[in-house]
């Protein structure tokens, strides 16, 4: 494979990433990329007018790794989303759960979860970073090909 | 934003839009695809919602 075979997956993988649609900019595909955009970033930001939290992994409950791994698939967009839950960039509690900065990030997400909105806000946000998941899955397919 | 069916509603556009911009290149077929499943999530939806009706969440009120 030549290297422009491989980097061109690659730069359209994480540009995807870095922005909706910007992965499918890149690849000439203006029109689709403007309407990811639009509704990736739409369904962000309803997450966070409606008070949505971001997940952060816990060693002692496996699911909260998926539910961190879609946030994170946002893009750098979902920084808003993190400080707006836990107040920092945290993504993963520390193993001992006394600690004073465990205390503080649980104290952090129980106030997000008292929110009457906060499952809807909070699947909307897992719901964005899913979808942007299967945007740099397309633009891989695309730059290899193996879609039109 | 506290209306369930509001939500439920641009939920359900947001993501009919997403995959049918996602998965037809046809502008007809992507409308077709677009409709279908944003009437299947809200139908269903209300049907579900409609058939849960008869059991309450907490019985001992």
């Amino acid at each position: 494979m030549s290297s422009e075979g491989v980097t061109t997956p690659l730069i359209s993988c994480f540009l995807a990433w870095l922005l909706p649609g910007a992965g499918h900019f890149y690849l000439g595909r203006r029109r689709r990329a403007a309407v990811f955009f639009a509704v990736v970033l739409a369904t962000f930001l309803l997450g966070l007018l409606n008070e949505g939290r971001s997940y952060i992994a816990d060693g002692q409950q496996p699911l909260t790794y998926l539910g961190t791994l879609a946030n994170v698939a946002t893009g750098p967009l979902e920084v808003l989303s993190r400080r707006a839950t836990f107040h920092k960039l945290a993504y993963a509690l520390p193993a001992d759960e006394n600690s004073r900065e465990a205390q503080e990030l649980l104290t952090a997400m129980r106030n997000k979860a008292r929110v009457v909105t906060d499952e809807y806000g909070t699947t909307y946000l897992i719901t964005a970073g899913l979808m942007n998941m299967l945007l740099i899955l397309d633009a891989f397919d695309i730059a290899i090909g193996r879609k039109a | 934003m506290r209306s369930h069916f509001l939500n439920m509603v641009i939920f359900s556009a947001l993501v009919s839009v997403f995959f049918a911009f996602l998965t037809q290149n046809d502008r007809r077929e992507r409308l077709k695809v677009m409709t279908i499943l944003f009437l299947s999530m809200v139908v269903l939806s209300l049907l579900i919602a409609y058939a849960m009706f008869p059991f309450p969440l907490n019985t001992a009120r």
